[in-house]
């Protein structure tokens, strides 16, 4: 009866007790958009490829408890591109590469946070290729068959993280009471820091400009 | 001081820190240059081959020219690809280096490709393109760029020499062997300066002058061009259009790629072999236009996960005015595998055979055949930077050996 009390009491007040941050990173200038090497390609896939946007990913440093199952996320091969183009996610989650084209890619990564490649594969294979991703770090996408492809998985210790707006607006929610540090990732050279003391319930504006 | 090459390759690439690849990256997006939202945009990107190879003298197998036992071979290859709007792309390749085959020779730069490609209903229907490009025959060009070449020496119908000259009408058919070295009389050290005459079913990717449409309906694809040179026509006459103006080669390719696994395609050309200089040696009553060169090729890749096999047969038929049609075969099959991210692992056997012509009253086989195994592991420190190393050997038509081997190694960085 106590450890039902106990429980219903953890369920009301906890997201009560949840603080909140929210604030703005100010981000770089947008790339250049890639150009796809088509020299030898005897059908043309011209075209305008999708813009990504410069974002950044705000997350509170870590460690924190890892899921008991892994997460799945996953980064799409479409239009010659990868989907989203920035992924964080928390050590131990899988990430699956499904290919939404209708020639082949082939993922692969040096990084030493994880180093892989998983060959080429059809549309309609299942399951779908995926990696675990458990240590963390930045891991670099790139694609064999298409040089210009590449994208960026963010391997953090950590599930309290979002992306920011392309206006670089972000909001965290459900955080931990306490002392953190809050970061701002932006690119692989540059990630910004700020100190945070958590009340229950809080909500916090923090800015990286 | 050529060893010392080798070692040097061997040595820089593992000392590539890993931060260089963040440079390459970076280096990547400067020469990145975008307009108009995007619609227009443009790309600077290249190549920095470190080559060097080992040969058996005399005659070290190929298109490679020289007499030294070892060839240190830099090139450094610069690519520019634009996209203009959705129907319109570009692109051009400059090289610096020792010559467009290896050879011994001060280094000089040229424009080996330069292509306007226009699909004028969008989509992939139909693409035209006007320039300087490589061939649409077969499944090499697709991959014949040091980076994404399995190995460093082309395969064998675009890179053995057959006996046949470009520079000379064959007068007869006992200077047709003579120049085969299928009979006695020519000492085979003088092959190596053979070099300059002889030339291959295809010479490596072919970038003559031409025009081309291409595109793709359903799983086939197809593809014709008009080019200025033949098939075998050799570097140097690319560069010299005008004596193919009245000779135009074509070539065609029709290919079905029933899923991203499989390409199957066949080709077909006919063009004039012959360079214009060597009209004075062509009988009275003929002409060049004699002296053709007639091909069919099939070619199939497969790819899955960490495995890619390809393979190409060429046959060809040089037409060979008062001695007889020389016809030949090579074909070769290829298979790359990827034993980790990083290593990976090629081997290729190839085969070139040779019909016979009428000499003295009996049909005699008008070439040597030759057989050629080779072997290449690769290696990529980052992915931007490579090496590979390439072990082949050869039996038949090496001038006095009946077996030669070739060694050679080529670190590569790519940005």
């Amino acid at each position: 009866m106590i450890v039902r009390g106990l429980f219903l009491l953890a369920v009301v007040v906890a997201p009560l007790a949840a603080a909140t941050i929210e604030g703005r990173v100010a981000l770089p200038k947008a790339r250049a958009t890639p150009v796809v090497n088509q020299r030898y390609e005897i059908v043309a896939k011209a075209g305008v490829l999708s813009t990504n946007p410069p974002v950044a990913v705000v997350y509170l440093e870590g460690p924190f408890p890892r899921p008991a199952t892994p997460p799945v996320a996953s980064i799409l091969q479409k239009d010659l591109t990868f989907v989203p183009a920035l992924l964080p996610v928390q050590a131990g989650t899988r990430v699956e590469f499904p290919n939404l084209d209708d020639t082949f890619h082939n993922v692969f990564s040096f990084s030493p946070a994880k180093r892989f490649d998983l060959g080429r594969y059809r549309a309609d294979e299942r399951p779908v290729p995926g990696v675990l991703f458990d240590t963390p770090g930045m891991v670099t996408l790139r694609c064999d068959v298409h040089e210009h492809m590449r994208a960026l998985i963010l391997v953090l210790d950590t599930p309290y993280f979002a992306i920011t707006a392309a206006d670089g607006t972000f909001r965290l929610t459900g955080l931990p009471p306490g002392r953190h540090t809050l970061r701002a990732w932006i690119d692989s050279k540059q990630t910004k820091a700020h100190a945070v003391d958590l009340a229950a319930g809080a909500a916090l504006r923090v800015d990286f400009p | 001081m050529k060893p010392l090459c080798l070692i040097a390759c061997l040595l820089i690439a593992p000392a590539v820190p890993r931060a260089a690849d963040d440079f390459f990256d970076r280096l990547g997006e400067a020469l990145t240059f975008s307009a108009s939202e995007g619609r227009i945009r443009a790309r600077v990107s290249g190549l920095l081959d470190l080559e060097v190879y080992d040969l058996q003298h005399p005659a070290a197998p190929g298109v490679i020219d020289t007499k030294d036992r070892r060839l240190f071979a830099p090139r450094l290859t610069t690519f520019l690809d634009a996209q203009l709007g959705p129907r319109t792309y570009a692109f051009a390749q400059l090289r610096v280096d020792r010559g467009f085959d290896p050879e011994a020779s001060d280094l000089r730069v040229r424009f080996d490709e330069y292509v306007l490609r226009l699909a004028p209903w969008g989509g992939r229907r139909l693409s035209l393109q006007l320039g300087k490009f490589a061939t649409v025959v077969g499944n090499w060009v697709n991959r014949h760029g040091a980076w994404t070449d399995p190995f460093i020496v082309a395969p064998l119908p675009y890179d053995h020499l057959t006996p046949l000259w470009d520079t000379q009408a064959a007068p007869a058919s006992a200077t047709l062997l003579r120049w085969g070295h299928v009979r006695p009389g020519l000492l085979a050290t003088t092959e190596a300066v053979e070099k300059d005459r002889r030339f291959p079913i295809v010479w490596g990717p072919s970038y003559a002058i031409g025009a081309a449409a291409s595109g793709q309906v359903g799983y086939f694809r197809y593809a014709a061009e008009a080019k200025l040179g033949s098939l075998s026509s050799r570097p140097d006459a690319w560069s010299h259009p005008a004596e193919q103006i009245n000779h135009p080669t074509v070539n065609v390719r029709l290919g079905w790629r029933p899923s991203p696994m499989w390409d199957f395609g066949v080709s077909a050309s006919d063009g004039v072999y012959l360079r214009e200089y060597a009209g004075v040696s062509v009988p009275a009553g003929l002409s060049r236009a004699s002296y053709r060169q007639r091909v069919i090729a099939h070619d199939v890749a497969f790819a899955w996960r960490h495995v890619q096999v390809w393979a190409e047969i060429y046959a060809t038929r040089f037409e060979i005015p008062r001695i007889g049609d020389g016809d030949t075969i090579a074909g070769y099959t290829e298979l790359r595998y990827k034993f980790t991210p990083q290593f990976s692992g090629a081997l290729r056997w190839g085969r070139q055979i040779y019909g016979t012509i009428p000499h003295l009253g009996e049909r005699v086989r008008w070439g040597r055949e030759v057989s050629r195994f080779e072997l290449a592991p690769a290696f990529r420190f980052t992915p931007h930077v490579q090496l590979k190393l390439h072990g082949g050997l050869q039996r038949g038509d090496s001038g006095a050996r009946a077996t030669s081997r070739t060694l050679a190694s080529q670190l590569t960085m790519r940005f």
